[in-house]
């Protein structure tokens, strides 16, 4: 018999351009305030896991894991680096998740992190581009842009999704981030501001594009039974699914059909018993805002097709029937890549306890979706709110 | 990229890489091509021209196999 498995606390950092800041400082802040959240007394975590993709290129930091955990005062714990590059940190609380429900462990703490600004912008750039398989797709030249680029434009091409509609999402996520503390980005942008920023790889434009970002976040999972023997302000994870998903571009039968979301959406469903009805509140990984509209297509929010006009039609705004990305997402709120995980489920944590700045009325389920290199690494998970 | 690739396909969607990374400096911008070769592989290229041809185009390539591709105008519209 599985173990029902508790986000039992969380903590973040702010999101944006922390030049003072160390990888260890952000993690151990983040970790600090989640277990302060959780109320769970540190010696009983006896696993540390921290989510973090580029470290060692951009800042030469490597052995996260006993750094940060020697950095909180943990000893004797098993505290390792997991990377699967954007979803580093879901990643780790997939695996966190697993031992817990096995009735392995009962309290594993994950951190994710990462310091992306303060390097040379070459730095940046030979950094994301390390999750494109260098041996085959990375010689073309390849960027992270430019792959979002090919399937925007066959997006607008299969189902006449429209430039405008594309530009919505940002506009809409900039809209939240105004109202989140915890936001890069906190200025609202119009459809003609996006519509008018310079071209990336056609036809992404800079403001469709996700910041470069510093930041931490942290989740702290136990066991139903010990989450209540603390009296932890907990919600239940219900599913937490990790699959591999096309490793090229050139893997998949259709671009704008990202396997790795479909295949971990489906299993998730089925994991808590519900349908994509029934989620009230996302956090989708909108790296690019093209993103934001596949994702939603892929996980069943919308048919094929139909994203993108579901964000002009505000079905996906503050009081729709269901919210999308109210944090900022990643276009607001910012993308600390290792850290986007933790951060996604920080911020459905916070709608289901009632303690969001952009609290959606009456959410019960939650839904989180992270996404790394070409949608190689996928993780979904739902959440649900603890009465 | 190596092995029996046929050497035509169409355009299954296109991009002009404008900010790339440092050992494509020299050469943005650059077009990328996603292109379904008839014997049903799919590839990436890059294309003999400034602007993309429409998807659905029909592309050829020529060159070393081991090399990226790059692609011309072949043929009607798929």
């Amino acid at each position: 018999m599985s173990v029902s498995v508790h986000a039992a606390g969380v903590g973040s950092t702010k999101f944006g351009v922390l030049p003072a800041r160390t990888l260890q400082s952000l993690a151990v802040e983040a970790a600090r305030a989640a277990l302060k959240d959780s109320n769970v007394p540190y010696d009983k975590i006896r696993y540390l896991f921290v989510g973090n993709f580029v470290g060692g290129i951009m800042t030469g930091q490597e052995l996260l894991g006993p750094i940060v955990a020697a950095d909180l005062g943990l000893s004797n714990v098993a505290a390792i680096k997991v990377e699967a590059a954007c979803a580093s940190s879901s990643a780790a609380v997939h695996i966190a998740h697993d031992l817990i429900r096995a009735g392995a462990e009962d309290a594993i703490l994950v951190v994710g992190v990462e310091r992306l600004t303060g390097a040379p912008r070459e730095a940046l750039t030979i950094a994301m581009t390390a999750a494109i398989d260098q041996g085959s797709e990375g010689q073309t030249g390849l960027t992270f842009p430019g792959f979002w680029g090919l399937i925007m434009a066959r997006h607008m091409h299969l189902y006449g999704t429209t430039r405008e509609q594309v530009a919505a999402v940002t506009v809409k996520n900039r809209r939240f981030g105004v109202t989140n503390p915890l936001a890069q980005y906190q200025k609202a942008v119009s459809l003609e501001e996006v519509m008018g920023s310079p071209l990336i790889a056609d036809p992404i434009r800079r403001f469709d594009c996700c910041p470069a970002t510093d930041g931490a976040a942290a989740v702290v999972l136990t066991s139903e039974a010990l989450a209540q023997k603390c009296g932890s302000p907990s919600v239940r994870v219900a599913a937490s699914v990790l699959v591999n998903g096309p490793a090229r571009i050139t893997d998949y039968s259709e671009i704008t059909t990202h396997d790795g979301t479909v295949n971990a959406a489906r299993r998730a469903y089925e994991m808590a018993g519900v349908g994509p009805q029934d989620i009230d509140v996302a956090e989708l990984h909108d790296c690019f805002s093209i993103a934001e509209i596949v994702d939603s297509e892929d996980l069943g929010f919308f048919a094929r097709g139909e994203g993108g006009p579901a964000v002009t039609r505000e079905t996906i705004g503050r009081n729709a029937k269901i919210v999308i990305n109210p944090s900022g997402g990643l276009l607001s709120k910012g993308h600390p890549t290792g850290a986007t995980g933790c951060g996604q489920i920080y911020e459905v944590a916070m709608q289901l306890r009632r303690r969001h700045p952009n609290q959606i009325p009456q959410a019960r389920w939650g839904l989180t979706h992270n996404g790394g290199g070409t949608a190689a690494a996928v993780t979904v998970h739902i959440l649900e709110a603890v009465k | 990229m190596t092995g029996d690739l046929s050497r035509q396909g169409t355009v299954q969607s296109h991009t002009v890489i404008r900010v790339p990374g440092k050992s494509h400096a020299a050469d943005a911008p650059f077009v990328l091509l996603l292109v379904r070769l008839d014997n049903g592989n799919r590839i990436l290229g890059h294309f003999h021209g400034s602007e993309p041809p429409p998807i659905n185009s029909r592309v050829s390539t020529s060159g070393a196999q081991n090399e990226t591709p790059s692609f011309s105008i072949f043929g009607e519209t798929a």
